[in-house]
């Protein structure tokens, strides 16, 4: 089987791919003092406002659910042997929203998750990668 | 007083290849086919075009240029779409500006795909950078994956039902069995639908469109260029596109139609209730909704409701995708953003065969290019047979 599609490491993302290899999430901030928004997924500039100076900041991994769905069909055939699993989308603490999977075990198939507080939780992605998942809290 | 309409052009041709599960065909020969049908259409020879706007997924290492060069072409206007599903109603709208310009006098508004299952799920794996970067590795499950989040919230916050979202459906197949080209040949109870394959919940396997092989195509003209043709001219009355709407909310269940709405109903001197027939995007149930919402034919929200009380056949009084749209005819990729303009001209100039409407204007609508949590980009059209 191929591998999982895997993050292309830039010069943009990197503090956010390094930083998922130590257990920590890392998002971009505007350093604009009327803005100082946080940025996720990593860009060159603030999309805010428009600002080409961010800097990188830990991030609490805390978030809450705004939507989720079971996939059975995924896109690559790496993720096959895991299917069904949870697909979600999650505000972060931050105010970013971050798209992941969520960690589960024997979760009753009819909860409804929307709402609900998550944390992240880093799991081996490829051999070179770690990447944050999300776990109810 | 309508401002910056599409006057001095009309749409003189309309073509569409056959709709395949499979073909040995490459892109390059579906869109040959869809164009010359749209010639013939039209009246006109190849060497008459002089514009061509090209929108196909597949189409990569060529590009518009090299169709150009493969056809035999030497335009002097060259568009290429780059907004995935709305593309094709945006084709059409830029390839207008250009005939008004004076930089064209025929444009080709032409899209095609050569597509399975198994390449659609590839191709969108590696849609833009930020999918590839930042979906892909957490097993998005494709467009279906973003959607089936876009359809648990919308059901969530507006109490929307599966059955609501299944009701369209099966209008859509009814449709789809008086459309010769529609891939799907047999009616769809709301039992199956409910009881599909799970894809991604709340979508089943009906919800998802089925991904193909066809082409399809419009042909654009200065008006003067083109004989009345027996009153089955058509006309742009209004149109519009918006992308990244809005931009700080992934997740508000519009897809910006809201944004240029007033301005192409202004330009046409029509409203919501003038339109004989909608061709909606339909990429998922839920689209549609929003759609109806966004393009003020019902409140946000008002879509199911609005839905319920209407019967969308095309026997009905609220006739939509009148040839069974995306779901039930087929998504031949970038033509999943031409199928509607196709659709709507046919119907316009009376050549929809057991599916005709007595309809003498409706719209369209496209919507498309996936990115990170939605499509980024609309586009809408209102169309006119010549009175
Ligand atoms: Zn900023």
């Amino acid at each position: 089987m191929e591998p999982k599609p895997s993050p292309r490491l830039t010069a943009i993302n990197q503090p956010f791919l390094r930083g998922s290899n130590r257990d920590e999430l890392w998002l971009q901030r505007c350093v604009q003092p009327a803005c100082r928004k946080f940025v996720f997924y990593p860009r060159v500039c603030c999309p805010h406002c428009g600002a080409g100076a961010l800097t990188w900041e830990q991030a609490t991994g805390r978030g809450q659910v705004v939507s989720f769905s079971r996939v059975f069909r995924p896109q690559h055939e790496s993720f096959f042997p895991e299917a069904p699993y949870y697909f979600i989308a999650v505000r972060l603490s931050e105010g970013p929203l971050f798209f992941s999977r969520l960690d589960h075990q024997g979760l009753p198939v009819e909860t409804n998750l929307i709402g609900r507080q998550v944390r992240a939780v880093f799991v081996q992605h490829t051999p070179e990668q770690r990447l944050p998942l999300f776990e109810l809290c | 007083m309508a401002t910056g309409g599409y006057e001095g052009v009309v749409i003189a041709g309309v073509g569409q290849t056959r709709y395949e599960k499979r073909t040995e065909k490459t892109v390059q020969h579906l869109l040959w086919e869809a164009l010359d049908a749209a010639l013939g259409s039209a009246g006109f020879p190849m060497r008459r075009v002089d514009g061509l706007a090209v929108t196909a997924f597949v189409l990569p290492p060529d590009n518009v240029t090299v169709v150009a060069e493969h056809f035999g072409l030497e335009p002097r206007w060259l568009s290429q779409g780059a907004y995935g599903g709305a593309s094709g109603v945006i084709g059409m709208l830029h390839g207008a500006r250009a005939i008004q310009a004076g930089d064209a006098d025929v444009v080709a508004c032409l899209t095609a795909d050569v597509f399975d299952v198994a390449s659609h799920m590839d191709l969108m794996d590696r849609f833009n950078s930020s999918v590839r970067d930042y979906l892909g590795p957490y097993g998005f499950g494709g467009p279906n994956g973003i959607y089936a989040l876009h359809t648990r919230l919308y059901m969530d916050r507006y109490g929307a039902t599966r059955e609501d979202f299944g009701k369209q459906a099966i209008s859509q197949r009814q449709n789809a069995l008086l459309n010769p080209n529609a891939l799907f040949k047999t009616p769809l109870t709301m039992e199956e639908y409910l009881n599909a394959r799970p894809i991604a919940d709340p979508l089943r396997l009906y919800d998802c469109v089925l991904p193909c092989s066809g082409g399809d195509c419009v042909i654009l003209a200065r008006e003067d260029l083109v004989a009345s043709q027996g009153g089955r001219r058509v006309r742009i009355l209004g149109g519009g596109e918006i992308h990244n709407f809005p931009v700080e909310d992934v997740f508000s269940l519009r897809g910006g139609w809201e944004r240029f709405r007033d301005r192409m109903y202004e330009q046409a001197g029509l409203g919501p209730s003038d339109m004989e027939f909608v061709q909606l995007y339909d990429d998922y149930p839920v689209m549609e909704f929003v759609q109806l919402e966004s393009l003020g034919f019902c409140p946000p929200g008002g879509a199911a409701e609005f839905l319920r009380k209407r019967d969308t056949t095309v026997g009905g009084d609220f006739p939509i995708n009148t040839g069974g749209g995306q779901l039930s005819a087929g998504q031949a990729g970038a033509s999943g953003g031409m199928i509607g303009v196709v659709e709507a001209v046919l119907q316009l100039r009376g050549e929809a065969g057991a599916r005709q409407l007595r309809a003498r204007r409706g719209m369209v609508s496209g919507y498309g290019m996936v990115a990170y949590g939605r499509g980024l980009s609309c586009s809408a059209a209102i169309l006119a047979r010549e009175a």
